[in-house]
């Protein structure tokens, strides 16, 4: 504990606060991937349980950690300047720790015994699977390097992904496929959609003012 | 996180140098203050010393003295001139030196009433603040009466000056060595400046004093504005390991270690008062901290002794770092009784919380009004 005080480098603690969140944006993935593979991968529901509550159990207590090292933060520094940082990254481990959420959402899907692993859509189902994982490591990958391009760039074709994800809900509303058939894949549409709208409020807080953060482009209909 | 944060544009090495100057002209300023005393003579003394005879009387003056610069380093720093200009008997400083350290627990009292409107975290940021309050008075209860009858403290200060006087012979040789020699230069300069504007004895005497009271005063609130600039990175990462870790004895000597770099203890137990607030911190992991700062402070007399040539001088200041290690080991190390000064600021706090107005009678009280009428009467 005392070494602590000797380290090198001793000035990058948002910086640090920061590498916290690339890592719990990192551990979303890997649930997220365990989650989605027992729904669309074939992979057994009770294999994977304990390894993805270990997971969620570890960005829940990773936002904890974030929360305290903000605070402490905000003791030591006391810096006016340091505030819409720091506001910022409260938001955004909010959204991160959803996004783990609605990962263990997805797994328990599998675990009430569904498993589209063999389903007629099974591969527009991996699309869908591949396209959000690769979007929380893009995510992650621009967090870690601040590349607010990139991030605008992203973001730019994100609503059109939300809008995909409502068409495929009112579609499984109106199917006459049998509830054990629509409900699933409601409820995943479903479910990506809140990730992906999460993951574009991590991503606003490159590009966006604190007060416009969640609010990418007013013009859009709502991301709920 | 688009913000770019307010990042201190000076170079640390620059930091590190401006407070290497500093240090250096609190040195001075100790010295001018020891060199001032001398001025006046023995009469100057002797009427001090009637005032302050009293062993009590030299408590609650340390008390009020370190309420008044909000700086327990500045208090013992002029102490140790004080002593070491034989203006004060040890014996005498060794009371003012335990004022002060009651004194100095002011000022993240006050930090605590930053709180006040909102109820969970104002008692929690009050027992934060109140138990080095608490800390404190106890030791002082336990202390004070121990060194009256046995003079224990003084003696074994006594027997350590005796063997640092030759390790520190750089400070304390008999040639005065190389700091004192460096530091007498300024204040030879003042002297010399004086003495050609035709100033008696009493008046470079006087001015002497002002001149090394402000010198203290102004390069240690640099000093610890400036190492607070150098040190906030790895304040931060030491305390967010006692957060990870708890407290115990690491966090008493990442206490101490925090505290003598920023040379203030209050700005250690302030920086916890928000962290307890927000509950993040634990009042008993929070404790250990504040035992370890209350030994880091004692960094700033022993270096202020250093440009003293009376050996007195660093009795003094091994006495206030022997008085704190003391409470250390009584109030922490002893189980049954660590729990007392954090019971105590809990108790407070619960009836702070109930009657907010108790709050202004217990700061005034403690920390004016009693020290005021303990000067009055037993002086």
């Amino acid at each position: 504990m005392v070494w602590e005080f000797f380290k090198a480098s001793g000035d990058q603690q948002l910086e640090e606060i920061e590498g916290l969140i690339v890592e719990m944006l990192l551990d979303c993935r890997h649930t997220f991937d365990l989650a989605v593979n027992a729904v669309v991968g074939g992979t057994e529901a009770a294999a994977v349980g304990k390894e993805i509550r270990k997971s969620d159990r570890g960005v829940n207590k990773a936002e904890r950690r974030v929360r305290r090292q903000l605070v402490v933060h905000v003791s030591v520094r006391g810096e006016r300047a340091d505030l819409p940082r720091v506001l910022v990254t409260t938001s955004i481990i909010k959204d991160i720790e959803r996004i783990g959420d609605y990962a263990k959402n997805v797994w328990d899907l599998a675990d009430g015994g569904i498993d589209l692993s063999h389903a007629d859509d099974i591969d527009r189902l991996v699309e869908l699977r591949d396209r959000t994982s690769q979007l929380i490591g893009e995510t992650a990958r621009i967090i870690r390097e601040r590349d607010a391009e990139s991030a605008e760039s992203l973001l730019k074709g994100l609503d059109d992904v939300l809008d995909e994800y409502d068409e495929c809900i009112e579609a499984q509303i109106e199917s006459t496929d049998t509830p054990r058939d629509a409900v699933p894949r409601a409820l995943l549409c479903r479910y990506l959609k809140r990730i992906t709208a999460h993951l574009m409020n991590v991503l606003t807080s490159l590009v966006m003012p604190f007060d416009r953060l969640d609010y990418y482009d007013e013009d859009k209909v709502d991301r709920d | 996180m688009s913000t770019e944060p307010g990042r201190d544009r000076v170079p640390p090495w620059v930091r590190v140098l401006l407070v290497l100057i500093l240090l250096y002209l609190f040195l001075a300023g100790v010295k001018a203050l020891e060199s001032g005393i001398r001025e006046f003579g023995e009469d100057l003394t002797d009427s001090l010393f009637e005032r302050v005879s009293n062993p009590l009387a030299g408590l609650f003056v340390g008390i009020l003295a370190t309420v008044l610069v909000q700086s327990s380093s500045v208090t013992t720093s002029t102490i140790v001139g004080l002593v070491g200009g034989g203006v004060l008997p040890i014996e005498v400083a060794v009371p003012m030196v335990m004022g002060a350290n009651i004194g100095t627990t002011v000022t993240n009292t006050l930090a605590s009433l930053g709180f006040l409107r909102r109820t969970d975290e104002f008692r929690r940021a009050f027992a934060g603040a109140t138990m080095h309050d608490f800390f404190n008075i106890c030791n002082v209860v336990v202390m004070l009466p121990f060194e009256l009858l046995t003079r224990g403290l003084t003696k074994i200060a006594q027997r350590m000056a005796d063997l640092l006087g030759g390790v520190l012979s750089f400070g304390h040789g008999e040639s005065g060595g190389l700091v004192q020699t460096a530091v007498k230069a300024p204040v030879r300069l003042f002297e010399s400046l004086l003495d050609r504007l035709g100033c008696g004895d009493s008046v470079t005497g006087a001015l002497l004093l002002v001149f090394g009271l402000g010198l203290i005063f102004l390069a240690l609130a640099y000093i610890t504005r400036n190492m607070k600039l150098v040190m906030a990175g790895r304040i931060e990462r030491s305390l967010n390991a006692v957060l990870a870790k708890g407290g115990g004895a690491a966090a008493i000597v990442i206490g101490m270690i925090v505290t003598a770099a920023v040379q203030s203890s209050s700005i250690t137990t302030s920086v916890l008062v928000p962290m307890i607030a927000a509950g993040v911190l634990t009042l008993r992991n929070a404790y250990p901290v504040t035992l370890g700062a209350n030994v880091g402070t004692t960094i700033t007399a022993l270096l202020a002794s250093l440009a003293i040539e009376n050996p007195a001088g660093l009795v003094i200041a091994l006495v206030h770092l022997l008085f704190n290690l003391s409470g250390l080991l009584v109030w922490y190390v002893i189980p049954g009784l660590r729990g007392i000064p954090l019971a105590l600021a809990e108790r407070l706090a619960f009836v702070a919380e109930k009657r907010k107005s108790f709050v202004v009678v217990y700061v005034v009280g403690v920390f004016v009004i009693i020290p005021l009428v303990g000067v009055l009467v037993f002086q």
